[in-house]
């Protein structure tokens, strides 16, 4: 396999000398014994299987045609050893548990406000911070249900977090998928490794729902909340309903009446207890945001208010994921929980601050500009990428309203091999955004969705800008084995009669020896 | 009808369920043994131990621990494996040809082109492909069959004794799945919930029960499942049902028929327990067994009144 590594990046599985990682080895070796024409051929599979699926997303080309295309998964897994899953694993349930905290503290007695750790005209100013929701708390006091925290590995090979995704994060659909599709795909590569299994995902997001609902477990009424199939994850809405056998509903179904929430069935109004919202906080609700949402549900604030139904995730919660607010993170962590951080922030300045703001001004070409209140990389201007025009604009723009942007250090992304289309490897950038649930505890499932730049040395990962996906897998070891021998004692399976044949000779030599007639 | 064209359309149908449910078997479990064991009670797992134990003893592998590669080849590909796949769809064929009349013609296309392409949808399971294009091909191929059949087939004695034979078949295989799977004792076990979960997703049933349920799966929630609910069409229920009407539509006097009376007992038997609502490990592996008894009585009631003249001539005329 020849891979060209550039100097000043982290490649997750070559050192810097060509050898692969001790936890690598068997892949790598797996792959050669393939070779291209294999994974060729794997990839037209994999196509041909997607499309059949309806797996698939938008792709906007140049001249502005819209083509429906198999969503791009590498055929090279990318590893995450046991050890390093436990860390990221922690260090991301200390965070989502910290921004719960903080979700429900702006929210209420606004101490971390008070103790001057974060400014209120800061809360107070961002785009996603709801004045509905001041003085509600939910349900058993989880905010945060699902979360996806993006994180990249530095050159170093140090993982930070890159953003918090708290209101409706994506992806979670392709994870499961480009696992399912690797087994059909290339079986062989799991053979020299124990890949953890994500299939418990929809059961503990249900489970997590069921528990959020304001009611008895067994009648909790879940559904999935859509905008509608125009939405460009209604794959993914419509897969998690499937998954977890709830309705998926639109506004139009849904209906409140004396602060109760139900949907319109059949068989009437039907109550509905917790609702997987898919939509931004700004549409759901048209008496308490945007009067002109079509998408909305005229009291359904009312109905939260006054306790009648869950919403996950809350309403408010992307105050939390503001880009001005990451920064604080840290601080929050250590203010709510007293306990350090354990993974770190990419280095970040905050641009309302004017000494900041000049320093980051000055190296406008060397650092990633992002404005605070947007999701899927919207508005992002990498320095070292951008033509000199664009700065110019971008440094206008910043000036007027500092305080919507934020300036980020460059991170080279670290690398992992991926396919080319003749079949060969080359290392290319990738992130990786894991999957939380927030319900009776935090529950990670092992790995994530991986996202790769397939151009050569692009850091642009999304899939709407000609990024792609890897399966990610988590590797058992020891220690999350000791259940291991139970599985292989407790089974002895019963032996059962043989299956019968039915030809016609055996038929007749049963009926010979039911009547006792001697055999032929 | 024939006697002898009666019991072959009921094999028929019995074979052509049988190679479509191994294949999805084989699926199911392959793609939940490619990965680790799952850290939670709900995830999906069963051994190559338990598909052969299901399969039954003539299945057995020849070292003590099944491997992966040869258990997905002994039941998939292997020709000298009477339980494999490609037995089944062979015997299928042979039957199929031997009613060439009876049936339409668009069946005996349908099921005279499963070979046509069966070697080439078989390369991966010896490659590194893996079974998934041979599975979804014998899945594709038998649903092709039925659906042929329930469009061009005249509903009269032929097609009853046809749609017997594969009811009769998932009733037994299910069952069979369930009795490997089921906990020995009453105490809940998270490998037989996983095992009862890899079942349910291999026979394509997992969605179905998520509608149905709202409780987590657990090896109880899904054998009472596919034991009882009648709406779910590869219950145990429905397709003894199922196999019950076909009979009577058949029999001219299916109030004297033992196999009709039988399953028709079976199915009260059913239904009552059913009724008395949620029972766990041993009282559920107790009805297995006994409904498993019951329709290996049910075959031998069929074969004696329905094929049994002609079996028992042939079988003399080969003895004089």
């Amino acid at each position: 396999m020849s891979s060209t590594l550039p100097v000043g990046v982290f490649d997750e599985v070559f050192e810097h000398d060509g050898q692969p990682r001790p936890y690598a080895q068997a892949l790598v070796a797996e792959l050669e014994r393939l070779g291209p024409d294999s994974l060729v051929a794997a990839g037209t599979l994999r196509d041909t299987i997607f499309m059949r699926q309806g797996i698939t997303f938008d792709l906007t080309s140049a001249d502005g045609a819209v083509a429906d295309r198999p969503f791009p998964l590498d055929l090279v897994p990318r590893i995450i050893p046991a050890a390093e899953w436990r860390s990221i694993k922690r260090g991301l349930a200390q965070r989502i548990r910290a921004l719960n905290h903080f979700v429900d503290d702006v929210y209420h007695e606004r101490e971390i406000v008070r103790a001057g750790i974060v400014p209120w005209t800061l809360v107070a100013s961002r785009s996603h911070f709801a004045r509905a929701a001041h003085g509600i708390r939910p349900p058993r006091g989880v905010y945060t249900h699902v979360a996806g925290c993006d994180l990249v590995r530095d050159s170093q090979g140090s993982w930070k977090v890159l953003e918090d995704n708290v209101r409706t994060p994506s992806g979670i659909s392709y994870m499961l998928e480009n696992r399912i599709a690797m087994t059909r795909l290339i079986p062989s590569l799991f053979a020299h490794h124990r890949v953890r299994p994500i299939d418990q995902y929809p059961a503990l997001l249900h489970a997590a729902l069921r528990w959020a609902a304001p009611v008895a477990d067994g009648d909790a009424t879940i559904v999935v909340w859509t905008p509608g199939p125009a939405n460009s994850a209604y794959f993914e809405h419509t897969f998690l309903a499937r998954q977890m056998g709830v309705e998926l509903v639109e506004a139009s179904d849904l209906v409140v009446r004396d602060d109760v929430c139900y949907m319109r069935t059949t068989s009437g109004l039907a109550r509905v207890s917790a609702i997987y919202r898919r939509l931004d906080d700004a549409f759901i609700d048209p008496l308490e945001f945007s009067p002109d949402s079509l998408l909305g549900v005229p009291g359904l604030i009312r109905a939260y208010r006054a306790g009648n139904v869950a919403i996950a995730n809350a309403i408010g919660t992307g105050v939390a994921d503001d880009k001005a607010v990451y920064c604080y993170v840290p601080a929050m962590i250590r203010f709510y929980l007293h306990e350090e951080p354990l993974l770190d922030n990419v280095t970040t300045y905050l641009l309302d601050d004017p000494e900041q703001l000049e320093a980051a001004l000055s190296r406008i070409d060397q650092l990633v500009f992002k404005p605070t209140g947007e999701s899927g990389g919207s508005g992002v201007v990498i320095g070292p990428a951008a033509e000199e025009r664009r700065l110019a604009e971008l440094e206008i723009a910043v000036r007027r309203e500092p305080a919507h942007y934020i300036a980020q250090e460059v991170v080279r992304l670290s690398t992992v091999p991926t396919v080319s289309a003749d079949g060969t490897l080359a290392a290319r950038h990738v992130d990786l955004r894991p999957f939380a649930i927030f319900g009776e505890e935090i529950r990670i499932v092992p790995g994530g969705l991986t996202r790769v730049a397939l151009e050569p040395g692009s850091l642009i990962v999304n899939s709407s800008r000609g990024g792609g996906s890897k399966d990610t897998w988590v590797l058992d070891d020891e220690e999350d084995q000791a259940s291991e021998r139970i599985y292989d004692t407790a089974f002895a399976p019963p032996s059962l009669p043989d299956l019968r044949l039915g030809s016609w000779t055996g038929q007749a030599q049963q009926q010979q020896q039911q009547r006792g007639l001697p055999a032929a | 009808m024939l006697a002898r064209i009666a019991h072959e359309l009921f094999w028929l149908g019995r074979n052509t369920s049988r190679a479509e449910l191994t294949a999805r078997m084989i699926d199911g479990v392959f793609q939940a043994d490619l990965q680790a064991r799952p850290d939670d009670p709900a995830g999906v797992t069963l051994s190559w131990g338990a598909v052969l134990a299901i399969m039954g003893s003539t299945a057995t592998s020849d070292s003590g621990r099944p491997s992966r590669a040869e258990t997905v080849a002994l039941l998939s590909t292997d020709p000298a494996n009477a339980n494999s796949v490609v037995a089944s769809l062979q015997r299928a064929r042979e039957g199929a040809r031997s009613v060439r009349d009876v049936i339409s013609a668009e069946m005996w296309e349908a099921i005279n082109s499963v070979q046509l392409g069966l070697a080439d949808a078989a390369i991966g399971v010896t490659g590194y492909g893996g079974p998934y294009s041979f599975v979804s091909y014998v899945k594709s191929h038998t649903a092709l069959f039925w659906g042929v059949a329930s469009r061009t087939m005249l509903r009269d004695d032929a097609y009853a004794f046809l749609d017997a034979g594969g009811r009769f078949e998932s009733a037994d295989m299910v069952l069979r799945m369930l009795r490997v799977a089921l906990p020995p004792s009453g105490e809940r076990s998270a490998p037989r919930d996983g095992q009862a979960l890899a079942l349910l997703a291999a026979v394509g049933g997992l969605q179905a029960f998520r509608r149905a349920h709202v409780v987590a799966p657990s090896a109880a929630a899904v054998a009472n499942f596919m034991l009882y609910t009648r709406s779910y069409p590869d219950s145990v229920a429905a397709s003894i049902d199922a196999v019950r009407a076909a009979l009577e539509l058949a029999d001219s006097n299916p109030r004297g028929s033992d196999p009709v009376l039988r399953l028709t007992r079976v199915l009260a038997d059913l239904d009552f327990r059913g009724q008395e609502g949620r029972r766990d490990g041993e009282e559920l592996l107790e009805v297995c067994q006994i409904v498993g008894s019951e329709l290996a009585a049910a075959d031998r009631d069929i074969a004696e009144r329905y094929f049994g003249g002609v079996a028992a001539a042939a079988a003399a005329a080969r003895a004089a």
